[in-house]
């Protein structure tokens, strides 16, 4: 095939892309700052230019699996499901479950990625009786060294992140834990009917992230979450060690906690990007 | 089909059958369930009583087609009257999917299924380009506005100033409209919403506004004698037609983008349907559950689907029609097997679901015997009934014990209290678990938005006695406790918006809710000096964002630069930097490194930001209403409340709280997303906000809580009106008044008459009879082991006729009756099972149960929900590229 469909499949990628975000962007009433957008749609680009054989392969895209008739240790039936995209190909069938995250943060986070695929794998094999032969994670977002070389504009230094950039994690095939996270899915599924919603712990909050040098749960988890000024363990969280301030200046202390400048940066362009004509808006009100 | 699809079917029958399936999955239908299960060629005219198990059967069938029968999940139309009613019988058909293809190995997906309402399917129809495409090219389909959309749409002053001039109206002819419709009232809101009401009405009837005027000034003696009987007038109704045009005309042009409301895409897809070829083969089978509630459109849209195959199965229920005052035409029930033969030129099987697994026998009986009281005989010496008569409704829980009982015959407040007393002993004595398994009904709770006394009686009877109750209809949203909370607060944040030159009680109401809302607020400061210090510096930070602004716009002045004219840094940045009286927050904004970045990308692009664009910029707050809400959740008055969810105490206030985050959220998405200090040194956003969206969420009494959500907030009685239980069951039912007053047919109802299209129906002097009588029923039906009804007696007192002749000497009184005798409430058994995602549920609760909670359980919306737009854009496209990928190998081979 030519260059020419290489620009064909990109030029499609584009199309779908700005349709996709038109109506995302009707559908939510909100917008992304043009970075972030252009983000997204390098994650596609990229999976195209890095993944070709893997994008061509796949003959089933966006296979919902379910695994029904399970029941918790509490008695209640529920049935399990979960998505993924298979490619088989002379002989050969992959599972992959497409993920927008870090590919480093994935290898550093197996444990998680290894439930779930392996649950999945489960279902295809076992229940379903289909081949399997290998399973993936594939993580869209790039690593640091392709947005430097983006940044730079320099096409080769690009070719060549692009080149070192991993984004498939292979996931191990372990069919002894699958019962042992079934068990554990059960057991979520009691929580969740008995409304047991406690938050996590002060010490998870505390714990620094597989896969980072010093992120910790809170950093990565809590910060992003608007319920966190109403939340007991982040509170405790933030007010230790040995936090002595009075109550308002632990007060100031949460609220005061500002977002990176490029963050809040992007956040003013999108909203001033969504935010209607307000000619329009004094005629009418 | 191809051979491979032939194949899989061939093993499929020789593995399994529908009965074994029934074994594994423990169910054991009827005859007549089993019957209607297995139809599966021709139409199906299937009546089920209430609790008969329609659901189940739904599901079943809709199996049965797809695993026996060789059609395609996408070659099935299911249309559902609610949301939560199709994500529930998808749920269901997805586990027992599952289990077929854990037997056989065969996967089946059912996204190509057409389940879901009406609404929902016309407009999945009108961007189906693959099926519903004349030319196969992607269509976007017009932005659709949903009644509060609706709503503002028409309110807002350049569409109602354009609609009414259109229709030729001279000034401000509020009042002369809503003289049609019977009301003295200058108000525009007034006019608004009796418009509204209309116009979905003569959409749902596919009123031709040339065609209906036309007919008005030509019509004979009947229309003439119509007018008269009902004292209306020629001109009035012909100014509504023209009206009704004009507001058509101002969805097509208005805004921008074409746009569309609920019963107008309705008409899209059924003129879609019309003109693509082949439209009447897409789906072998058309389903439609509670077809006793569908109007006219959607009656014909059905028959049109179903043309081509002749499947068409309607399931529903006629003694439940509720819904005439939207548009329901029971008769597309009572009627359909003539109209079958109308339409499709042949007669439907008749079935009938008779046997009830939800009620007591003494439940069933009652209700029996309540439809009787009236006289359902068509009158004019035509034959039949306005009812199917042939229903024998059996209870399956034979019990001799009494499960009806009745207040003893006294004045409201005594009445109360021994319900009260009675519902106390039900919690005490272990009947139910927990109080939300006592449902108390209603025809109404709220009357011009304001609690019903009625209403008030019974939740203080039961106050009294310790008990909380839940009533999202009851009252206005707004006037929830936390409504109160949360808006005084922004009240005490944002100021008072001016005061608007509006006179009116609704006006006069409104500002005196948000005076006491302000005064609430300032009791919370007053009682946690950490909140009145955070509101003062809110306050304070829009103080100085809104005195940045002023000084910015003088320096522009001075040196004559248009806001309009693109902004150029070189030369403007130092003299904005250096403007009199900028303070040293706002000029890190405008010195910011990343803004500098963005300009001169703009720049390079030949797109250029204007000045006007950078000073709203370099002034905006860097939180918007929602960051706002959740900072003022973490003070302890809120915080409380969260707290007492997360322990499963007391899930009321959290509730409200959800619904408050997503009324802000619509706000955000409407109208404000980021505050800029334009917009405040005028006011404009405190008119925006309190002035506009606030008041007309006040004015049209708004909840969102349209569909009850099922199960209730625990620790909390919820008091329903009937609709808003339709559909559910309960241990308990407290039927708390048993009194709808005849007050004639509705005012649409009358002005609708003279241009329907079809045969009339139930002659309008019996609607309110027919009405009341169906009402109730459903309110009767509700109830699983106890009905209880409250017997009001007394001056000014009255309970419907139907009532004062069954409750007669001997009936079961609350004093005389045994509680001991009854069962005790059993958790939901035979609920379908759940389906919990892996990401979305189990991981998602892992990360933080209490996260889980608040955002997917009560529906919070986050204030900056990036992440997720970001994940859905990229997986979209992803799924775009894999099909296309697929679609160009197959095209290959």
């Amino acid at each position: 095939m030519s260059e020419n469909y290489e620009q064909e499949i990109e030029t499609f990628i584009q199309q779908v892309f700005e349709q996709n975000y038109e109506e995302l962007r009707l559908e939510s009433g909100q917008a992304v700052a043009p970075d972030v957008r252009q983000t997204a749609l390098n994650q596609v680009l990229f999976y195209w230019r890095k993944l070709r054989a893997i994008a061509e392969g796949v003959t089933d895209t966006e296979v919902h699996l379910s695994l029904p008739q399970q029941e918790t240790p509490g008695g209640r039936e529920y049935a399990i499901e979960g998505v993924v995209d298979i490619l088989r190909e002379a002989g050969r069938t992959v599972m992959y479950d497409i993920k927008t995250h870090d590919a480093d943060y994935a290898r550093a986070n197996l444990k998680f990625y290894e439930q779930q695929l392996n649950v999945y794998a489960h279902i295809w094999q076992e229940l379903r009786q289909q081949e399997l032969d290998e399973m993936a994670v594939i993580a869209t977002d790039y690593p640091e060294a392709v947005k430097e070389a983006l940044a730079s504009g320099d096409l080769a230094h690009l070719a060549y992140a692009l080149d070192q950039w991993e984004p498939v994690v292979p996931i191990a095939y372990d069919p002894h834990r699958v019962q042992a996270t079934i068990a554990e899915f059960g057991a979520v599924v009691d929580c969740i009917e008995e409304n047991r919603f406690n938050p996590r712990s002060v010490q998870d909050l505390n714990t620094v992230l597989p896969g980072t040098r010093s992120i910790r749960f809170a950093t990565r988890v809590c910060r992003n979450c608007d319920a966190r000024y109403s939340c007991a363990a982040y509170r405790q969280y933030a007010w230790q060690p040995g936090y002595r301030g009075v109550a308002e200046s632990k007060l100031r202390h949460i609220y005061g906690e500002e977002l990176a400048d490029a963050v809040q940066e992007q956040w003013r362009t999108a909203g001033l990007d969504a935010a209607p004509d307000d000619s329009g808006l004094r005629a009418d009100y | 089909m191809t051979d491979f699809q032939q194949h899989l079917q061939i093993i499929t029958r020789r593995v399994l059958s529908l009965e074994r399936l029934w074994e594994l999955a423990r169910f054991q239908p009827n005859d007549a369930q089993r019957e209607a299960i297995i139809h599966v060629d021709g139409p199906l005219y299937l009546t089920a009583g209430p609790g008969s198990g329609k659901t189940r059967v739904l599901l079943w069938r809709a199996l049965n087609l797809i695993v026996f029968h060789e059609v395609l999940p996408g070659e099935v139309f299911l249309s559902t009257f609610t949301e939560k009613a199709a994500h529930q019988l998808q749920e269901g058909l997805q586990s027992l999917l599952g289990l077929v293809t854990n037997l056989t190995g065969r996967p089946y997906d059912l996204t190509p299924m057409y389940i879901g309402t009406v609404h929902s399917l016309c407009r999945r129809m009108l961007s189906d380009r693959r099926r519903f495409s004349v030319d196969r090219q992607r269509h976007r389909p017009p932005t659709l506005l949903d009644e509060l959309d609706q709503y503002f749409h028409l309110a807002r002053n350049r569409t109602w100033t354009e609609v009414r001039q259109c229709a030729g109206l001279e000034g401000d002819a509020n009042g002369i409209i809503n003289g049609i419709f019977g009301v003295r009232s200058e108000s525009r809101h007034v006019a608004v919403t009796n418009c509204l009401a209309l116009f979905n009405r003569f959409s749902e009837e596919c009123l031709d506004s040339d065609h209906a005027l036309y007919r008005l000034d030509n019509d004979a003696s009947s229309l003439r004698n119509y007018l008269q009987t009902w004292n209306l007038d020629r001109e009035g109704l012909s100014l509504l037609v023209r009206l009704y045009a004009a507001y058509r005309e101002s969805l097509r042009t208005g805004n921008g983008v074409e746009q569309t409301d609920f019963a107008l895409s309705q008409q899209e897809a059924y003129r879609i349907v019309e003109t693509c070829t082949g439209s009447d083969q897409v789906f072998r089978h058309v389903i439609v559950d509670e077809y006793q509630d569908t109007n006219t459109i959607q009656e014909r849209l059905f028959f049109k689907l179903a043309a081509g195959t002749g499947n068409l199965c309607v399931v529903g229920d006629d003694d439940q029609a509720l819904y005439r005052f939207r548009g329901a035409t029971v008769e597309n029930f009572v009627e359909f097997p003539a109209r079958c033969h109308t339409y499709l030129g042949r007669a439907p099987r008749r079935l009938s679901l008779e046997i009830n697994y939800r009620s007591q026998e003494r439940i069933v009986d009652f209700y029996t015997a309540f439809m009787q009281q009236a006289n359902w005989a068509k009158s004019d010496g035509q034959d039949g009934f306005y009812r199917v008569m042939d229903k024998d409704l059996v209870a399956h829980r034979q019990s001799p014990l009494p499960a009806v009982v009745a207040s003893t015959p006294a004045e409201p407040t005594d009445v109360c209290a021994e319900i009260a007393t009675l519902v106390r002993r039900l919690l005490d004595e272990g009947k139910v678990g927990d109080p939300n398994q006592i449902a108390f009904l209603f025809p109404s709770l709220k009357y011009r938005g304001a609690m019903l006394d009625s209403v008030r009686r019974v939740k203080e009877a039961l106050e009294a006695v310790g008990l909380r109750v839940y009533a999202p209809r009851a009252g206005r949203f707004l006037e929830v406790d936390e409504a109160y909370d949360l808006i005084g607060l922004f009240v005490h944040i944002f100021g008072y918006p001016p005061r608007a030159d509006l006179r009116g009680h609704d006006y006069q109401a409104y500002m005196e809710w948000l005076q006491s809302a302000e005064a609430q607020g300032e009791a919370l400061m007053h009682s946690d000096p950490l909140l009145d210090g955070y509101v003062k510096e809110r306050r304070a930070e829009l103080v100085r964002v809104a005195q940045d602004y002023r000084a910015l716009l003088r320096t522009a002045e001075s040196h004559h630069w248009d806001l309009r004219a693109p902004y150029d840094p070189d030369r403007m940045k130092r003299p904005l930097y250096n403007a009199h009286g900028y303070s040293d927050e706002g000029k890190r904004l405008l010195a910011s490194t990343y803004l500098d970045r963005v300009v001169r990308e703009r720049t390079a692009k030949g797109q250029p930001f204007t000045l006007g664009y950078i000073l709203k910029r370099v002034t905006s707050i860097d939180w918007n209403v929602l960051d706002l809400f959740y900072r003022l959740c973490g003070f302890e008055h809120f915080k409380r409340m969260f707290d007492l969810a997360e322990r499963a105490e007391d899930e009321g206030p959290v509730t409200n709280l959800g619904l408050i985050s997503q009324y802000l959220a619509r706000f955000m998405e409407q109208r404000v997303p980021i505050i800029t200090a334009d917009l405040l040194v005028d006011k404009l956003f405190q008119k925006l906000f309190f002035g506009s969206y606030l008041f007309a969420l006040y004015r049209r009494g708004e909840t969102e809580m349209e569909d009850a959500d099922d199960p209730f907030p625990k620790g909390r009685i919820p008091f329903l009106t009937i609709h808003q239980a339709k559909g559910l069951e309960f241990p308990v039912v407290v039927l708390a008044n048993p009194r709808k007053d005849d007050r004639g047919p509705q005012r649409v109802e009358l002005l609708m008459r003279p241009f329907l299209e079809r045969e009339p129906g139930e002659p309008l002097e019996r609607l309110a009879e027919f009405d009341m009588m169906r009402m109730f029923y459903v309110a009767l039906s509700r109830a699983k082991n106890l009905l209880v009804i409250a017997h009001y007696k007394g001056k000014g007192q009255r309970i419907n006729a139907p009532f004062i002749t069954l409750l007669d000497a001997g009936f079961p009184r609350i004093p005389t009756f045994n509680l001991n005798a009854l069962p005790a409430a059993q958790e939901k058994d035979e609920a379908l099972p759940k389906i919990y995602s892996f990401t979305a549920d189990y991981l998602t609760y892992k990360k933080c149960p209490r996260q889980y909670m608040i955002f997917r359980g009560f529906g919070f919306v986050p204030a900056r929900s990036q992440t997720m737009f970001f994940g859905s854009l990229v997986h979209r496209t992803l799924e775009d590229l894999h099909h296309e990928l697929i679609r160009r190998r197959e095209s290959h081979e």
